[in-house]
């Protein structure tokens, strides 16, 4: 199966870099297994990112309301017009851009895991993670690793429905 | 781009030729980049699905299926082209890291500009087929033609962007010049001096700014003559200049004012019409740089000798001119900056462009249907905005509630997207 892992965001915002730093992390580990990708990227241009594969990780910073710091939530692309990233004036989300794919007749990946690390600060010019979620960095890239190898592993990640707060 | 020019300006140096040339080729696969999104992705499923389909259609999904899989197919491909064009020039596509004061840290090597030199032609020929795709599905309906010239969509201000040495349209360098309602010049000024220039508004309800004209002076939200708004979007860009600078630019902004009645244009909806027109400058002027023998020259910095104070850098971002202001001290730390974005120069226009959508869609004791969230939602999006960079504040949502009020003042009905 050809599976890509996609880390999103910006390395000089803080929180906001953690799909970046995860993906850079996966590099060494998933040599061979999988490609290892980092892009400031989204919505339309994230389609020629990922046409070509089976599989796809995706992993970026999320904030919702309520939720603690370095919670790592494990989501499906139907989930995820919540995030800030993805839903912009100036461009298509995720979920839209996966359709336009499939509609434009590109191999899509048929599975697309997207891991959302909940924030602590994603507006402070600063390279570099809070303590908070620079904290679950290492459990993040032993479950994607472990999954995508096969080999026995933890998980941190918990699904929406686990949220402690529901309303956003 | 505008902080690299307002660095040069704090470090008081000019840069080589050949740096400006790049940052320039960079800049037009920039703007490219943004300007097709904005018509392919949000604007054109509003004339090509219908302004009041419903929202699950009236999408690109919607385009594609109503336009056919070849013109999706070449969004996605040239897009990817502007993409590799930015990164292949400045290091990232997003968040380039090679502009440094006093020009960028490596010249293009013979194969990329061979590489670009390749893309150049299709980059054109898709930038012609968006003003072909205008013309057919557009203009040639009577109902969408008599939307862009109806008055629901009209506002009628001053004028701002950046132009050339022959008052033609430029993104990357010029002088600011503004004209009034009516085309005349009532302002020019290098990007330097823009404090005497432009001042900004504030009001207690919002902690975006309305900048306004100086000379004139805070009028309030008033359209018409005399008002001190302006607007600066691509619209605003061509009602200001006296053309485009490369043929085919020209000879679609000559069509865009002869069918529209000459200049200046206030009907809103033709902006995206200008976008597709500076769509095709961009493009045609990025074959003009990438032919161009000086972009090889090695020589593409000036270290900076001076020690680093103040500087301003001034630009025309995709959605209107962007200014860049940064004090610092003598290390080149800064320790106060001032922005007026693209966006924020439209604020006071998209506020009144919106309550006059709303006034005219909505009407005495009509009927208010859920379609007339996107015929107001259309006002704004003509201005491409981005309330993110204006405002900071990134909600993760379209925060858009459409309150209908009786004529007491009382909320009769709610309307939510």
């Amino acid at each position: 199966m050809k599976t890509i892992v996609l880390g999103l965001g910006n390395t000089i915002l803080s929180d906001d870099g953690v799909g970046i730093y995860a993906a850079r992390a996966l590099a060494d580990l998933l040599r061979g297994a999988a490609d290892v990708r980092e892009a400031e990227l989204a919505g339309l241009d994230l389609i020629e990112m990922l046409k070509g594969y089976d599989r796809a990780y995706i992993i970026d910073a999320i904030q919702l309301d309520g939720e603690a710091p370095g919670t790592v939530f494990r989501m499906r692309p139907d989930d995820i017009r919540i995030t800030p990233r993805l839903a912009s004036f100036h461009d298509i989300d995720l979920v839209t851009a996966l359709e336009l794919g499939r509609r434009l007749e590109f191999p899509m990946p048929h599975e697309v895991v997207i891991f959302g690390v909940q924030v602590e600060d994603a507006l402070t010019l600063k390279e570099g993670c809070t303590a908070a979620v620079e904290g679950v960095i290492g459990a993040l890239v032993e479950e994607i690793a472990g999954e995508i190898m096969e080999r026995p592993h933890a998980e941190i990640s918990v699904g929406l429905s686990g949220r402690r707060n529901r309303r956003a | 781009m505008a902080s690299g020019k307002a660095v040069d300006a704090v470090y008081k140096v000019k840069i080589p030729p050949a740096a400006a040339k790049l940052r320039e080729l960079y800049y037009m696969a920039h703007f490219m980049h943004s300007h097709t999104a904005h018509f392919y992705a949000l604007a054109a499923p509003d004339f090509v699905v219908g302004p009041d389909a419903p929202p699950a259609e009236r999408n690109i999904l919607g385009l594609v299926g109503k336009v056919g899989l070849d013109l999706g197919k070449q969004v996605i491909r040239q897009r990817e082209i502007m993409q590799v064009v930015q990164q292949m020039i400045g290091g990232r596509a997003t968040h380039p890291v090679w502009c440094l004061p006093g020009g960028v840290t490596r010249p293009l090597t013979r194969e990329d500009r061979e590489t670009i030199k390749g893309f150049a032609p299709g980059l054109v020929g898709f930038a012609e087929l968006g003003l072909k795709l205008f013309d057919d599905l557009v203009l040639k309906n009577k109902a969408y033609l008599d939307l862009i010239l109806g008055d629901g969509y009209e506002l009628v201000t001053n004028y701002m962007g950046l132009v050339d040495e022959k008052n033609r349209v430029t993104f990357y360098d010029g002088t600011v010049r503004v004209v009034d309602p009516e085309g005349k010049e009532i302002d020019r000024y290098d990007g330097a001096d823009y404090l005497d220039h432009v001042a900004e508004h504030v009001e207690p309800y919002s902690y975006l700014k309305f900048p306004f004209l100086k000379k004139i002076g805070w009028q309030g939200l008033k359209e018409g003559k005399g008002t001190s708004i302006y607007q600066a979007a691509p619209l605003a860009r061509l009602n200001v200049a006296s053309g485009m600078a490369t043929p085919k630019a020209q000879a679609a902004y000559d069509k865009m004012y002869s069918t529209l009645g000459g200049k200046p244009v206030h009907k809103l909806m033709a902006t995206h019409w200008a976008r597709l027109v500076e769509l095709l400058y961009a493009a045609e002027r990025l074959a003009e740089l990438v032919e161009d023998d000086e972009i090889l020259d090695p020589n593409v910095r000036v270290i900076p000798s001076t020690t680093p104070s103040e500087g301003v850098g001034v630009i025309e971002a995709p959605r209107g001119t962007l200014t860049h202001h940064y004090w610092t001290d003598e290390r080149g730390i800064v320790t106060k900056a001032n922005l007026i974005v693209g966006t924020t120069n439209n604020n006071a226009p998209i506020s009144m462009a919106v309550k006059k959508a709303a006034a005219k869609f909505i009407g005495k004791g009509g009927e208010v249907k859920q379609g007339l969230l996107n015929m107001v939602e259309m006002a704004f999006r003509i201005y491409d905005p981005c309330f993110s960079c204006a405002t900071h504040s990134l909600p993760g949502q379209m925060p858009l509630t459409v309150e209908i009020r009786d004529a007491s003042g009382e909320t009769i009905r709610t309307v939510s997207r």
